[in-house]
């Protein structure tokens, strides 16, 4: 076991080090410079170069990647080149919007489509259990945009019980407030994600119905959702953590999309808007905090996985 | 349900009116508020751009200007929102007749936001780095100041050859007065001699202001604005309809019977200084090269159609606007005519002509939408390609690489860009740039206007460019604010007159 997540871990840290040139070199693809858009339209190109040279622009690429590279190992993210603030302490700030709001919508995604998807699979044949499969289908289909102003319509403008958009000035000051306002965008993705997850749900528990060690217990004279539920549905929920761990990764991009839609002031908001700024530093730190926190998530799945199911113990 | 009706009903008279006055040209007047004002409020304002930081030495943007300029950062000068040059730092000023010579009397008793005083060595080491500071924004429009002196409280400005441009400079970026060798981080933070002082700004969401309490003239008569940046206009609208701002700015007109629906906001067009530019890359060897071919193209668009999509707006045939000095209508210069656009084409053998349009993201896709069914009316296959700024900025305007190209430029009085050739519209004409220098050195108001007037006409001839439309304010204001701005507010907020009432 040891053995095993040491040689994971490595895995783990490669990934972030491949990642990090990656994010650095494709983001030197992109065109256009910060120094120009700090000078903007009607200044001289001497402006321009006089502003490149005070922010430091004008150096070689590896020179720029190794500085980087070099500060984040000494735990330093950089600074943003557009208002000389700390990357770091500009994303600590962010997550404590974007990462809530993750969870929330993993609660989410959880709390309905488990229940759900098993109900559905010991209901296939019946009327009730396609419509449920179907609905599940058709709302995993949904455009993430299109789903979060329909519950804004509806709860924010016509019934008004949620705030439409923003995130309170003074953050979690008044844990209630922020709750709130992060309770729609949570839903829209929760519900989107979540639709996804109980078609996974439902097949790995029809897969379940049909093992061996199922219809044993059915056979010693266990009703057939008894024996489900007792032997099954453990084997259910392995796998259901492994798609867990894969759709972090959703709900990151979701939240890209869903932070703009509701005006929330978190990391997926100002990552597109560092990246329209090309405020590369920033952007870098972003994308290797994101991405470093899948890697992680993946580590820990697959750890997790191998702690739970005694097979693949064994097997190691 | 009565009082709503009511309120509705009225919305609905204010709007009519509204629409008449702004089809007839002028500003129309933010509605007024009923109730007494609360010197309390807060008021939540929605705005578009957010900008990259604060630092208006430096940094570009209309963003920066529109929030800060007025209400936190003051020159000698300001200007009203009829475009009026008056006293600000100055108590008042004068101009020599042989147009050398600004004397301003600096006003006593003004302090910056830290509590130090301003003094004159202040004003003359702002203006003295503004215009010896390479990196710092605008340091050109000071070049023909020779010297800056003061003397007691009298400041003098000596120009090395009159400079009619100057005074309105001043009362822009320019003339900004800093507190001398401060040590402010300016990118986050700020000290200036404002009505409103920075509170907190949330990067990616919000920038508060708060009334400065020591301020020298008439205090603010709110306790504190908040912007709101909302880029999407649907979550504007949402926002508004949930009642969570009570002012929404640069707002889509076409969204008007739904926020008035509310009962609680009318929407207000103001005349705004925005022109809608389609810039042709006229360099040697473009088709556009050809003034046959760039005519045939302002023939061949149908500028009503803009002011229609956008609902708001007026149309406009040359680069200087009605608000600005130097205007005329020039309507006559490129007439909506499709078959005269086919027959210059033809002429100048450009059938079957296929041409790229270079936009930034952030615009209405209305615009490149209208552009291509008129162009394609007249044989002219477009192409739209949707950037985002920098490489806008990279490939536009730096590197002159595009055929035609879209930008709303919303400066004020900035019909310099034609007078240079060296500028992305790639215009050179030696007669223009004659005229204008002339009309900058010019030392009486309406002979400058006058020389504008003829080197406006002459760059419309020439169909430099075209010009789709000049945009309005377009802005909702809720029921119980009272004294916003309506007009050029894209450049210029000024939130000193700004209440909000209880009832």
């Amino acid at each position: 076991m040891i053995r095993y997540a040491l040689t994971r871990l490595t895995l783990l840290v490669l990934g972030l080090v491949v990642a990090s040139a990656l994010i650095f070199l494709t983001l030197r693809v992109l065109p256009g410079d910060v120094a120009l858009l700090v000078a903007g339209v009607n200044s001289s190109p001497d402006q321009v170069a006089a502003i490149r040279e005070s922010m430091g622009l004008n150096r070689s690429l590896p020179e720029q990647y190794l500085e980087w590279i070099g500060g984040v190992l000494r735990g330093d993210l950089g600074t943003s080149l557009l208002t000389g603030s700390s990357v770091a302490d500009e994303i600590a700030q962010k997550a404590e919007v974007t990462f809530p709001l993750g969870i929330l919508s993993l609660l989410i995604a959880i709390a309905f489509s488990v229940p759900l998807g098993v109900l559905s699979a010991l209901r296939r044949g019946r009327a009730d259990g396609t419509a449920m499969s179907v609905t599940a289908q058709t709302v995993a289909a949904v455009p993430v945009v299109w789903a979060g102003m329909m519950l804004v319509v509806v709860f924010a403008v016509w019934l008004g019980w949620l705030p439409a958009q923003g995130f309170p000035r003074d953050g979690w000051a008044d844990p209630g407030a922020a709750l709130r306002a992060l309770i729609l965008p949570a839903l829209t993705i929760g519900v989107v994600e979540g639709a996804m997850l109980m078609r996974f749900v439902r097949s790995a528990t029809l897969q379940a119905m049909g093992q061996d060690y199922v219809r044993a217990a059915a056979a010693k004279g266990l009703t057939r959702t008894t024996a489900l539920i007792r032997h099954g549905l453990p084997n259910v929920g392995l796998s259901v953590i492994t798609v867990l761990g894969l759709q972090v990764a959703g709900i990151i991009v979701g939240a890209v999309v869903i932070e703009q839609l509701f005006s929330l002031p978190g990391i997926g908001r100002m990552l597109v808007a560092d990246v329209g700024a090309r405020d590369l530093p920033k952007v870098q730190g972003e994308l290797l905090v994101l991405t470093g926190f899948v890697l992680i998530v993946g580590f820990v799945v697959d750890l997790a996985h191998r702690l739970i199911d005694p097979r693949q113990r064994e097997a190691a | 349900m009565l009082r709503r009706t009511a309120l509705a009903a009225t919305a609905l008279v204010a709007a009519t009116a509204l629409a008449l006055t702004a089809c007839s040209g002028e500003s129309a007047p933010a509605p007024t508020a009923t109730g007494a004002p609360d010197p309390d409020a807060s008021v939540a304002i929605r705005l578009v751009l957010e900008p990259g930081n604060l630092d208006i030495r430096r940094t570009a943007g209309a963003a920066l200007d529109q929030i800060l300029v007025d209400n936190i950062y003051q020159g000698l000068v300001s200007r009203t929102p009829e475009q009026d040059i008056v006293p600000a730092l100055a108590s008042d000023f004068s101009v020599s007749p042989d147009g050398l010579t600004y004397t301003f009397t600096l006003r006593e008793g003004v302090t910056f936001h830290d509590g130090s005083e301003l003094t004159p060595a202040d004003v003359v080491w702002s203006l003295e780095t503004r215009r010896d500071s390479d990196d710092w924004r605008d340091a050109a429009r000071l070049a023909n100041v020779d010297s800056i002196d003061a003397d007691g409280q009298t400041i003098t400005l000596t120009l090395s050859e009159p400079d009619s441009t100057l005074l309105w400079n001043l009362t822009g970026r320019a003339g900004i007065i800093l507190k001398r060798d401060d040590d402010v981080d300016y990118n986050t933070a700020e000290n200036g001699t404002g009505p409103f002082v920075l509170d907190s700004w949330r990067q990616g969401d919000s920038i508060t202001f708060v009334r400065n309490e020591e301020y020298w003239g008439d205090a603010a008569q709110v306790a504190e604005v908040v912007f709101d940046y909302i880029p999407d206009n649907q979550a504007a609208l949402n926002a508004a309809l949930a009642g969570e701002v009570d002012v929404v700015t640069g707002f889509d007109a076409n969204l008007q019977e739904q926020i008035e629906a509310t009962g609680d906001f009318a929407l207000v067009l103001g005349e705004s200084t925005d022109k809608g530019v389609l810039a042709f890359n006229q360099s040697e060897g473009s088709p556009l090269a050809d003034q046959r071919v760039r005519q045939a193209i302002r023939q061949a668009i149908d500028h009503q159609g803009f002011v229609e999509a956008l609902a708001s707006g007026q149309t406009l045939y040359g680069p200087i606007p009605s608000l600005d000095p130097g205007y005329e209508d020039l309507s006559e210069v490129a007439p909506y005519d499709p078959d005269a656009a086919r027959t210059l084409l033809a002429e100048a053998g450009a059938e079957d002509l296929e041409l790229t349009l270079t936009i930034p993201n952030f615009y209405a896709t209305t615009i490149p939408t209208i552009l291509v069914s008129d162009l394609n009316e007249v044989g002219i296959t477009l192409t739209v390609e949707s950037v985002d700024f920098s490489t806008w900025l990279t490939d536009v305007y730096t590197n002159r690489d595009y055929d035609l190209s879209f930008v709303l430029h919303t400066e004020a009085r900035d019909f310099e860009n034609w007078a240079n050739p060296d500028y992305y519209f790639t215009y050179d004409n030696a007669e223009v740039q004659d005229l204008y220098a002339q009309a900058v050195a010019s030392t009486s108001e309406s002979q400058a206007s006058t020389l504008l007037e003829r080197a406006a006409r002459i760059v419309s001839e020439d169909a430099a460019a075209d010009w789709l439309f000049n945009g309005a304010s377009v802005v909702a204001v809720g029921f119980d604010v009272a004294g916003m701005p309506s007009v050029n507010v894209n450049e210029r907020l000024n939130l000193a007159e700004l209440t909000k009432s209880d009832g």
